[in-house]
């Protein structure tokens, strides 16, 4: 066995090309033309293995092109056909992005404008895909980029909102922060040290803000130049492209930024002192539209990561990318103490199956044979690109436990001069940050299990006569092609009320065989066999079973509905096996297992007992559901639910079985027959053809001197080291705190290796390693600039999340504020000492932090003026987010749509963004508000009804109805704003619930209440609160 | 028994008694050795029973129906209750009464009377008329080929059905299946788990029937048929006319019970919960209406309540051995859950019937309580392709001249005359606890009560009343009391259908101060019945007392009665001789100890039950031929005739047709049979010889017709190995031990047991020993 990689697999020379290897090969720079199918096909990583062999999949171990320099840019031409050919999506491989409109159309016509790509989850690649190739790539820098950059100086700083620095200059650190006024006139081009803050009271009145949108266009413009030729850094590093995300010359201008006046600053100013701020040049994230390539590791460093809500396209080159695994500080801090000290927090956030774009390279499949992959015999680590081969080869060090082991004979390769072993490039686990292993006996204590899924509908009076009965048959039934073909899918079926029906449905009987299980006190499986068959057996009677169930149960007059026994049901009879249960449920369990009272309810008939436990209402009713849930984890059960409701369902209670078998809760409030269908069915399409695995376990490890706190997420946890995972799929995230037991040597890096053990829809065992390896530092401010806001604020809004249901709401709300000030004050304590008390001083990277902050404090986990149905879930929702949604959640899109047909020949379909402001909302204008689940159409009270008509088919503000279909006119306006959603679509892979709002209307109120930067019943502005955070530092530094 | 057949020795009554003249005392009525009872076959069907359209005139104390025995003085208009000697006035619409106007009930001829009660409009529980339900239980833990048998039995018996009977259907094996018939949109069925015991509340409000449950349920045409009004109960049971097509058609769907069986082991049948979930069902019905449920069973019940045996093939089904040594472990729970089952039945006044084909038991000891206890048919059959279980199923719902006659609901109350105490009753009843002063203390069966509960009853069944004398001597002076004594039987029931009817019977018999002669008590002894209730009793004190050593109780009491009534001189055997009334008794208690109901070692417990529950509910004929078989001989040289029950009557030309109940044997000699293979038969000039052969098979085709259960029938030849049916019953006069004395073409049986010759020689000796 000299060569464990599988026999089939490409071998180097047989993708030969010119270009000679580099050890920081992308792969991506293969120039396959085919390399987009494939990427599409692999990147559905459950598929059989002998894919790697059929396809024309290009050679990890090829000779890439040369990386950097030139080079690059002539990459990108290669890469681009690929990226604008329109490839299948992941998981349906071969599917053409359109065909939900096929089959949605039959049902509900009214959804799907003919010809219009919908079913985003269906085509959920297709957002990469269909992206204008990055030729446009010179023009963009990181995303961060300040609101203000029409201005020279804050153009410095939108430049310098890029990314921060490597490790490698950390030195500049303490001199990088920027004081008030020294920068206040800086070009462009030439970017001062310390970079731009601009002082608000001195700009106002030179700078008179532009008219309209802050920044334009002409922002995209103005970056090359300011981020291309930063002067200070050696030419190794700055001769990267500057298109490049994170590079290096980016690290010089510090990232310390918005002041406050000294005189807002005072303790005591009045409020009034806000007018004194201009609110155009605080700081507001700013998309970037085009996608930037990032390479993990670059000149033997870890290449600090695009935020994430960035576009960017990974190249793997030792580290994962950071879609698989991102910390919260790119640069681990050696101690604990100087952890302490930044009030940051250290955690991983791990999301190790997510969707990769479309343009990378896909996760390579190693096979070590019957011996399975090669660990560290003492920690288990496994093998990757930072254990150091030594003794010529014959030894390796773990770079996770430090131990010496022997390199297993059939593994044996000599080390070439550069110290790696020869054989480095060829092998994937030993150059990328992430390789699958197939997993051998060893990993497994039985077969692997076969693809189950069990539906699971809710028939009950009100179930059928809101239509979410027939809502979730018509979405089951569609779906039913989209599960993976092959005699290892199974399905089973089940409908309750106040009993459980199970169908048999086996090919031999004329009819379904409807079972009825009426003891809901103590349920049992009707059957052993029958009642969960496979597909390809009962295809017939489940789609029959299927039209008939809404109409059988039509007359139906139980009220109850038995949701704890009908699970228990299900998962009875899918003990033995596994899979994936699949609720449709639409009223309050009333009756059998795990019945659930009307507590909010009872909440608000005795408001004073409630008031000091109201967060009592938002933890599960009583043990019951978790202690099945935990049974359900156990026998590899993943529950997903799906709430189409009308009334109060106990999210709280209901909740926690999902959140414990790797599930999620879908949440339809209030349900309706018109609109919600065809969410219902996208969102089950995509759970069900996302990448995904089955009975899973993984586990973080981490170099000596750091180890793992917790985990949070949606799993179950048994031993404290692993997580269980009975399904784990592309958009399941998992917050992974991380404390020092040590210390960590300058220097040195400090490596974490996520391993994932798990069975693919085919039935394969794979282990999917994630490796990322940071550089530890002894500097404070090294540690601010190499903060990752985006994981940060997900890491805060996790664990607000987490203690929503144990916290009175203000001690919640406090802490998250206290966290923030907590960071911004150990910076302006010892990275900012020299300014001047009177300015707030931010650092560059978690320069959003307070808006954040503020967006959370006002987000409806938060507020208490919510229902608890909406609270619960929103916080169930935040369990498993991942970071690239974390943000959007709290701090949505918004976009007018009124004018998206004066586009300006931009590439990009979406609009510009509008800060979360009423000052921004217009009343002629139409809003777009988009968080990732949701989407509110604002209407102003003046809307000229021509653009009305052309979007929405009506004239009047006054006939805005109460639910929306989209639908598509011959206009186009009509048609760009169908895009605009598609588009969003796209990128959130979700399909969005809409509901319109009007003006004066409580719908409206609603809408307003998104709008962060305002002041309201919930918090204060955003410029308050910027106010607020100064006055509370500048107590504490006193 | 041919010379029985001919004559009706129960009469009009239909009751038959052991003594038919009693003793006074109770010292003298232990001394008669052979218990008083009666035995009546309640609503068996005479001719000459007039149908009278009223209700019956009840005395005012002891509420005894006015009866042909009653002294009645026409011109006071006044009757005297014969039982209590309460004088009672007529009613006005009695007024005509006169000489040569007398009501029917007071004809002397007809001590037995019909009454056919109006339903009473005060009363809505009895509703006119209210149809009869069956519901179906079938087993589905079978090989296919018996679920075809049990599947096209079933769809037969709906075919048979009256169209207003209403049908419900259970199926069961390792869950029971409750069949919802009326849902058109599919097959519906409520699945109960097997291992839990349920309880008749919880399967109503499972089946959404229970009292939160009674919403009406929409799709179902509402407030109608069969007085089920609101129930709900109508989505299970149907009209047969309405749910034979679906029921036809779900049985074609039916498949063997899916759950998987584990090697070595058997099918997980859960018989208990299947049947308390049709009882439940049944439940929901309104009280009053006549219920049957018929249960297939195919298996041994090995889940959840009413388990007898484990899974694990290795460990046998219960044999008597392991009763006696308290070393079957399932048994007394499951004999403790089918009790409760049959509570609850009684109370609900439903019927279970029991059809068990199976080569190995299935419970039917453990299930007879509740079979006994409501009335129920039991038929045991090895398999459900077998006539034994095929014509006797379809016996069940065939209507016409061979119909079983099956009624619901039944009542028996006895009035009897002072110092008559009723002990208890043996067969298929349930005592009502219904006390009064004609309760006799020590209890025989079901007793502690003057009135029974008979869920069903047919026109064949019968039961025994145990009685006891309580007075003594003193307390009564001869002359005083009335020389007669009195027994009425009122028994009310449903009619097949559904219409109440009342029977009165009264019977008559005479007090004999056997102090001063017992010729009287010997004239009245009924040699045949006392044999039936001898063995009766002996079963049941097998059945309930430890340690129970039947053959010396029957010897001991036999030499008991045979020294109290026998002519000898003491200590001399040879001079021993006995009244011609009694001349039979001896051979029945040999037959007896021989038989199926004493030597149960050689039965599994399953057929004993079986056996036991048949004689306890036969009338005295067909009690007797089970007790002592009946053997015809058919030859050339005369018209068949009976023949000894010994093996003596074996001979190479004769046929022999045995009749032991629960088995028909023709057993052709060698001759015959060599004669028969040779096909002569089929010889025009052996005629004769075809008629030979053939009138032993119309004599037991004439058998098997009148008889439930249908008996096995058993063609064997001499030598054969199927000749061992015959010569189990036969006395073993000749033995390999004396093979030498016997004759050409006879044969011998291979046994240690004792000839009857031997036992008449011990029973002498002990008779006469003083």
């Amino acid at each position: 066995m000299a060569a464990p990689v599988p026999p089939g697999a490409p071998r180097p020379g047989a993708n030969a090309r010119q270009q000679s290897p580099h050890p920081n090969f992308n792969p991506n720079f293969q120039t396959n033309p085919n390399s987009l199918a494939d990427n599409m096909q692999n990147m559905n990583l459950n598929r059989p293995h002998s894919m790697p062999n059929s396809g024309p999949r290009p050679s990890p171990f090829g000779q890439p092109p040369p990386f950097p320099q030139s080079s690059v840019t002539a990459g990108f031409p290669v890469a681009s056909p690929p990226m604008s050919r329109p490839g299948p999506p992941p998981g349906m491989v071969g599917r053409p992005a359109v065909i939900p409109a096929g089959p949605l159309q039959s049902t509900l016509p009214a959804n799907v404008p003919p010809g219009r790509p919908v079913g985003l989850p269906v085509s959920h690649p297709l957002p990469f895909g269909s992206r204008p190739p990055p030729a446009s790539l010179s023009s963009s820098t990181g995303g961060a980029v300040l609101p203000s950059s029409a201005f020279p100086s804050s153009g410095v700083s939108s430049a310098s909102a890029a990314p921060p620095p490597p490790a490698r200059a950390p030195a500049q650190a303490p001199t990088m922060r920027s004081v008030l006024g020294s920068s206040a006139v800086s070009s462009p081009q030439t970017p001062p040290l310390p970079s731009a803050s601009s002082p608000f009271p001195a700009m106002t009145q030179a700078r008179p803000p532009p008219p309209g949108s802050p920044y334009g266009p002409q922002t995209w413009s103005m970056q090359p130049q300011q981020g291309t030729q930063p002067p200070h850094i050696p030419g190794s590093t700055h001769a990267q492209p500057p298109r490049m995300f994170g590079m290096p010359q980016q690290a010089l201008p510090n990232q310390a930024m918005t002041n406050i006046p000294p005189a807002l600053g005072q303790p005591g100013a009045p409020m009034s002192g806000s007018s004194k701020i201009d609110p155009n040049q605080i700081p507001r994230p700013i998309p970037n539209a085009t996608p930037i390539v990032y390479e993990t590791r670059h000149g033997n460093s870890a290449n600090p990561p695009p935020p994430a809500t960035s576009d960017y396209i990974v190249r793997d080159t030792g580290n994962c990318s950071p879609r698989y695994m991102r910390c919260t500080i790119n640069q681990i801090p050696c101690t604990g103490d100087l952890l302490t000290t930044s009030a940051m927090q250290l955690a991983l956030l791990v999301q190790p199956m997510a969707l990769p774009h479309p343009s990378e390279d896909p996760i390579q499949v190693v096979d070590f044979g019957e011996s399975g992959p090669v660990r560290c015999s003492r920690c288990k680590g496994y093998i990757n690109p930072f254990m150091k081969f030594i003794d010529q080869g014959r030894k390796f060090i773990c770079n996770l436990c430090g131990f010496t082991d022997d390199t297993p004979r059939d593994y044996h390769c000599n080390l070439g001069p550069d110290g790696r072993r020869r054989d480095a490039d060829e092998r994937p686990e030993l150059c990328r940050g992430t390789v699958e292993f197939v997993a051998s006996k060893e990993y497994m204590v039985r077969d692997p299990m076969p693809a189950v899924y069990f539906f699971l509908i809710d028939v009950s009076m009100n179930a059928v006569q809101t239509g979410a009965t027939a809502a979730a048959c018509s979405a089951i039934n569609q779906v039913i092609s989209d599960l993976p073909e092959g005699t290892r899918t199974q399905v089973g079926i089940a409908t309750f009320d106040s009993t459980i029906h199970f169908y048999n449905l086996k090919r031999a009987l004329q009819q379904p065989l409807m079972l009825i299980v009426p003891d809901i006190q103590d349920v049992y499986t009707p059957l052993e066999t029958d009642v969960i068959v496979q597909l390809s057996e009962c295809r017939q009677h489940l789609e029959l079973l299927l039209e008939n169930i809404p109409t059988m149960f039509q007359t139906s007059t139980t009220a109850e509905s038995c949701f704890g026994a009908a699970i228990k049901a299900a998962f009875l009879a899918m003990k033995s096996i596994g899979g994936k249960l699949l609720v449709f449920q639409s009223v309050l369990p009333s009756v059998g297992i795990g019945a659930l009272s009307s507590r909010e309810a009872e909440g608000r008939t005795n408001i004073s007992a409630s008031e000091k436990e109201a967060h009592k209402l938002l933890q599960p009713a009583d043990k019951i559901l978790k202690t099945m849930a935990i049974e359900f984890a156990e026998y590899q059960v993943c529950v997903d639910v799906f709430v189409t409701t009308q009334t109060y369902v106990d999210i709280a209670s209901i909740s926690v079985i999902p959140r414990t078998t790797g599930g999620q809760v879908y949440y339809y409030y209030p349900f309706s027959a018109v609109s919600d269908p065809a969410k219902l069915y996208n969102d089950l399409r995509w759970n069900i053809t996302r990448p995904q695995g089955f009975e899973a376990v993984m586990r973080v490890r981490c170099s000596q001197g750091i180890q793992v706190q917790d985990y949070s997420g949606n799993f179950c946890k048994r031993i404290p080291t692993d997580v269980d995972l009975a399904g784990i799929d592309c958009d399941k995230c998992i917050l992974v705190t991380l404390k020092h037991d040590d210390k960590l040597q300058d220097g040195s890096e400090c490596g974490f290796q996520c391993a994932l053990l798990y069975t693919t829809v085919y039935g394969q065992r794979r282990i999917r390693v994630t490796n990322l390896s940071l550089p530890c530092t002894n500097m404070l401010s090294n540690l601010f600039r190499s903060a990752d806001l985006d994981t940060q604020f997900t890491c805060f809004l996790k664990q607000a999340a987490i203690e929503i249901p144990t916290c009175p709401l203000l001690q919640v709300r406090d802490h998250v504020t206290n966290l923030c000030i907590n960071i911004l004050l150990s910076y302006r304590k010892f990275c900012a000492t020299v300014s001047s008390t009177g300015q707030l001083i931010l650092p560059e990277a978690l320069k959003l932090l307070p808006l954040y902050t503020l967006a959370l404090i006002k987000s409806r986990g938060l507020r208490n003026d919510g229902r608890i149905d909406d609270r619960s879930f929103w916080f169930n929702y935040v369990s498993s987010l991942s970071t690239p949604l974390a943000i959007p959640l709290v701090y949505p899109r918004m976009f007018a749509i009124h004018n998206v047909d004066t586009k300006d020949g931009d590439e990009s379909v979406l609009p510009p963004t509008i800060p979360l402001s009423s000052e921004h909302v217009c009343d002629d204008g139409i809003y777009l508000l988009e968080n990732g689940e949701d989407a509110l159409i604002y209407f102003g009270s003046s809307v000229d009804s021509s653009i009305l008509q052309q979007l929405f088919g009506f004239t009047s503000v006054d006939e805005v109805p109460t639910q929306f279909v989209m639908q598509q006119f011959s206009n186009p306006l009509s048609k760009n704003f169908n895009d605009v959603v598609n588009v969003i679509r796209q990128q959130r892979c979700s399909y969005l619930r809409f509901a319109l709002c009007k003006k004066g209307d409580p719908s409206g109120m609603a809408f307003l209440s998104c709008m962060v930067e305002d002041k309201n019943a919930n918090g204060p502005s955003y410029v308050e609160f910027l106010v607020h955070i100064h006055r509370q530092i500048q107590m504490k530094m006193s | 028994m041919s010379e029985m057949a001919n004559t009706d020795p129960e009469g009009i009554d239909a009751v038959r008694m052991t003594w038919n003249v009693w003793p006074r005392t109770k010292v003298e009525a232990s001394k008669c050795v052979i218990p008083l009872a009666a035995t009546i076959a309640p609503i068996r069907p005479h001719p000459d029973i007039p149908t009278l359209p009223y209700a019956p005139l009840r005395c005012r104390t002891c509420s005894a129906a006015l009866n042909a025995f009653a002294r009645v003085d026409l011109v006071a208009k006044i009757w005297i209750c014969p039982f209590c000697y309460q004088r009672n006035h007529f009613p006005p619409h009695y007024a005509m009464i006169s000489e040569t106007n007398l009501p029917c009930e007071l004809y002397p001829q007809y001590t037995t009377v019909q009454y056919t009660l109006q339903p009473d409009p005060n009363n809505p529980s009895s509703a006119p008329q209210l149809p009869p339900v069956f519901v179906f239980v079938l087993d589905t833990c079978m090989i296919e080929e018996e679920l075809e048998f049990v599947k096209s039995a079933m769809k037969q018996a709906i075919g048979l059905l009256p169209e207003n009977a209403l049908v419900g259907f259970v199926s069961f094996g390792t869950q029971a299946h409750v069949h919802e018939l009326g849902f058109s949109d599919m097959s519906k069925v409520y699945v109960f788990r097997g291992n839990k015991e349920i309880t008749k509340e919880q399967v109503l409000e499972q089946l959404g029937l229970g009292a939160a449950g009674r919403r009406p349920t929409a799709g179902y045409p509402k407030g109608l048929q069969n007085g089920f009004t609101n129930t709900g109960v109508n989505r299970f049971l149907l009209p047969a006319s309405d749910c034979e097509f679906t029921l036809n058609s779900l049985l074609d769907e039916l498949q063997t019970d899916q759950w998987p069986v584990q090697a070595g082991h058997r099918a997980s049948r859960c018989t208990g919960v299947a049947l308390s979930v049709a009882a439940g069902l049944l439940g929901a019905c309104l009280p009053g209406t006549g219920a049957r449920i018929v249960a297939l069973v195919g298996g041994p019940c090995t889940e959840g309540p009413g388990t007898i045996v484990s899974k694990d093939l290795s460990e046998p089904v219960r044999s008597h051995k392991d009763l006696d040594k308290d070393a079957a472990p399932y048994f007394k729970k499951a004999v403790k859950f089918y009790d409760s089952l049959a509570k609850q039945l009684v109370s609900q006044g439903h019927v279970l019937d029991l059809f068990a084909s199976a080569l190995d038991q299935v419970g039917v000891a453990e299930m007879k309580v509740a079979v006994e206890r409501t009335g129920g048919l039991v038929v045991l059959a090895e398999s459900f392709g077998h006539s034994v279980f095929k014509d006797s199923f379809k016996r069940v719902f065939k209507d016409g001249e061979q119909t079983l006659g099956l009624c619901f609901n039944g009542t028996l109350e006895i009035n009897c005359s002072k110092d008559i105490k009723i002990q208890g009753v043996i067969g298929p009843c349930t005592s009502l606890e219904k006390k009064g002063p004609n309760v006799a203390d020590t209890v025989i069966g079901e007793g502690n009560t003057t009135a029974w509960k008979m869920c069903g009853l047919d026109k064949s069944t019968c039961f025994t009343v145990l009685f006891d004398v309580s007075s003594s001597d003193k307390s009564n002076a001869p002359g005083v009391a009335n020389p007669q004594l009195y027994l009425q039987f009122l028994t009310s029931y449903q009619d097949p259908e559904g219409k109440t009817m009342l029977r009165v019977t009264t019977v008559t018999r005479q007090w004999v101060d056997s102090a001063v002669s017992s010729e009287e008590l010997i004239q009245g002894f009924d040699q045949e019945t006392a044999a039936v209730v001898m063995a009766r009793i002996t079963s049941l004190k097998m059945e309930m007392e430890e340690g129970f050593d039947a053959t010396r109780w029957l010897d001991r009491n036999l030499i008991r009665l045979c020294s109290k009534f026998g002519n000898y001189r003491k200590d001399d055997p040879s001079s021993f001789t006995l009244n011609p009334c009694f001349s039979l008794f001896p051979q029945f208690m040999f037959n007896l100890r021989r038989s199926q109901f004493v030597q149960v070692f050689n039965n599994s417990p399953d057929e004993t039950a079986y056996f036991r529950m048949l004689l306890n509910r036969e009338n005295i004929t067909n009690a007797a031929v089970m007790i002592q078989p009946s053997l015809i001989s058919y030859s050339f040289n005369s018209l068949p005739q009976p023949a000894l029950l010994d093996v003596a009557s074996i001979s190479a030309d004769r046929i022999l047709l045995l009749d032991s109940y629960f088995s028909i044997v023709i057993f052709h000699g060698m001759t015959i049979a060599q004669w028969r293979n040779m096909g002569y038969q089929n010889q025009p000039e052996h005629q004769a010889f075809a008629q030979l052969l053939q009138a032993p098979q119309d004599d037991a085709q004439m058998i098997i017709r009148e008889r439930f259960p249908v008996p096995r029938l058993v063609v064997c030849d001499q030598h054969g190995s199927q000749a061992r049916f015959l010569l189990a019953k036969l006395n073993p006069s000749a033995t390999y031990n004396n093979a030498n004395e016997m004759a050409a073409g006879s044969d011998v049986i291979f046994t240690d047991d004792v000839s009857l010759q031997v036992f008449f020689e011990h029973l002498q000796r002990l008779a006469v020993q003083s």
